[in-house]
């Protein structure tokens, strides 16, 4: 079956894509696509370099406008220029990006901690929470006393790139997106990424989508996978040989 | 089709050279952006303060206040320097060429110093120190997805970056003015004590007759204004960064440059707006 899985769209407080359409000036990511995440589910989506995946996953959080279509989040219509509706809402998402995008004027505690001490009153956290809890998603991927109070300049690619899942973790999302999340980094390093998102993996309250082209995740995960292609959201093993890359391959 | 050698910056076979026309096009369109995308940042920070969330607003405070110290406190070296330079000139100026006498030299202290150009060299040197400031932290911000990091996290870059900032260049502008003018009247009153020229009542009744009431709605309007320009303008260039890194010193200057525009615009309006109501400044 193209471009939807096979849960009912209404049976679910998920991720719901219906008929969108996004273009850079020059690509095409989305064509009259659409995707149906079911709440508790993990969905892996890979693609072509350049094909959008990223951009695809920025939509799926609800970071980016549509040119057309919907996306809802938890039964909610993301607006991009108003990020705290969902948070205020209930709705709790959280994003590692591909460069982990963490703000280089604070250093890494603080940044775990923004997000907490910005929704201290809807999470019911007081500022004591607020540390312990940012101290303890730091200990989770690894970082040690001295890298907590360092600016992301001074850290490592790996380093940042664990601080980064660590923000995402500390809000204890209900949504979460992943975006390459253990390229670049070290064996020992991209097997603790492994373990966190096969946790999250089999957390029934927690929805997370993987965009990644690695093998070795996508074999660990195994879960459902898509692929992006011109435009299309496919499930992997219904790719035609003839498309090219990457390789077709059930997961399921 | 016939291919001389590849430019040094090759451009993509498919883009058109734009016609006359086009070009009119698109620079008209381009201005109308440029507007909506300036009166939807400010209206965009603006009511970002009208969004629930108390722990927010707290954090933008403290923000707030960061802004205002490194707008405000960091720049008094900078500005002590110039208003002492600035004050001397004037009164150099006006004793050599005008042989004004004391109470004379005090109301064009007022006219030109606490109304002109206290509020506009101010602005402008927040412009220059803070506005770039901001610009490029924020294109480089924007380049680097912390933007988007900070959306993913819930968090309105409108309360959490611009609105701050626009509050710290307001506060330190209308701060630094108050100061720039106190140091530019010392230095002035010194440099014409230094000359023989003015005793300190006779320059002291000069500010009193030319100081009147609607100087502190001036005041108001002025540095107001003023650092709001530089906050805003200063905000939205740097936001305009899309995805380089190397966008982000063009923008930067476009803030600066905009912002002085838009400075040395602002204030002659105000100030023909002032003279309009209150007449003119030296009778």
């Amino acid at each position: 079956m193209a471009e939807r899985n096979s849960i009912p769209p209404d049976s679910h407080r998920g991720i719901s894509l219906r008929g969108a359409s996004f273009r850079y000036p020059r690509a095409e990511v989305l064509a009259n696509a659409s995707l149906d995440v079911p709440r508790g589910s993990a969905y892996v989506i890979s693609g072509a370099n350049g094909a959008g995946k990223s951009t695809l996953l920025y939509i799926l959080a609800g970071l980016v406008k549509l040119e057309h279509g919907t996306i809802t989040i938890g039964g909610y219509r993301p607006d991009p220029l108003r990020p705290s509706d969902l948070a205020r809402r209930g709705v709790r998402r959280g994003f590692v990006f591909q460069e982990g995008g963490l703000l280089s004027n604070m250093n890494a505690l603080a940044n775990v901690a923004l997000a907490l001490r910005y929704h201290a009153d809807l999470l019911g956290l007081t500022i004591a929470d607020v540390e312990k809890r940012a101290k303890s998603a730091l200990d989770r991927v690894r970082i040690t006393q001295n890298e907590m109070y360092e600016l992301p300049a001074h850290l490592s690619f790996g380093v940042r790139k664990r601080v980064a899942l660590a923000r995402a973790m500390a809000i204890e999302p209900k949504f979460f997106f992943f975006d390459d999340p253990d390229v670049g980094l070290d064996a020992r390093t991209g097997s603790l990424v492994h373990e966190i998102l096969s946790g999250y993996r089999d957390d029934p309250e927690v929805t997370m989508l993987v965009a990644t082209n690695r093998e070795s995740l996508v074999e660990r995960l195994g879960v459902q996978s898509f692929v992006l292609l011109n435009g299309r959201i496919i499930e992997r093993h219904n790719i035609p040989v003839s498309s090219g890359p990457p390789p077709p391959r059930s997961v399921a | 089709m016939s291919e001389g050698p590849m430019s040094l910056f090759p451009r993509h076979p498919e883009t058109e050279r734009p016609g006359v026309v086009q070009k009119v096009g698109k620079s008209t369109l381009g201005a109308y952006q440029q507007t909506f995308g300036l009166l939807e940042t400010l209206l965009g920070a603006l009511s970002s303060q009208f969004e629930p969330g108390l722990a927010a607003r707290s954090v933008a405070s403290r923000l707030a206040i960061r802004q205002m110290f490194f707008t405000g406190f960091e720049a008094l070296p900078l500005v002590s320097v110039i208003a002492i330079f600035v004050g001397a000139t004037i009164v150099i100026q006006m004793q050599t060429v005008t042989q004004l006498p004391g109470d004379m030299i005090g109301r064009v202290i007022v006219a030109v110093v606490l109304r002109e150009l206290a509020p506009l060299t101010t602005a402008i040197i927040v412009a220059g120190r803070s506005g770039t400031a901001i610009a490029t932290e924020l294109g480089n911000m924007k380049a680097n997805s912390e933007i988007l990091a900070l959306s993913s996290l819930g968090i309105d870059h409108m309360r959490f970056v611009v609105w701050p900032r626009m509050v710290g260049a307001i506060v330190g502008v209308m701060v630094l003015t108050v100061y720039f003018g106190i140091i530019a009247i010392m230095s002035g009153y010194m440099t014409g004590v230094v000359m023989g020229a003015s005793s300190f009542a006779a320059l002291q009744g000069g500010f009193a007759e030319a100081l009147v009431r609607g100087d502190i709605i001036l005041f108001f309007l002025k540095c107001g204004g003023l650092g709001l320009l530089v906050g805003w303008f200063s905000c939205h260039y740097g936001l305009e960064v899309r995805v380089s890194p190397t966008e982000v010193p063009q923008k930067a200057s476009k803030a600066v440059i905009m912002t002085l525009l838009g400075c040395v615009v602002y204030n002659a309006l105000v100030t023909a707006g002032f003279y309009m109501i209150v007449g003119p400044p030296v009778r």
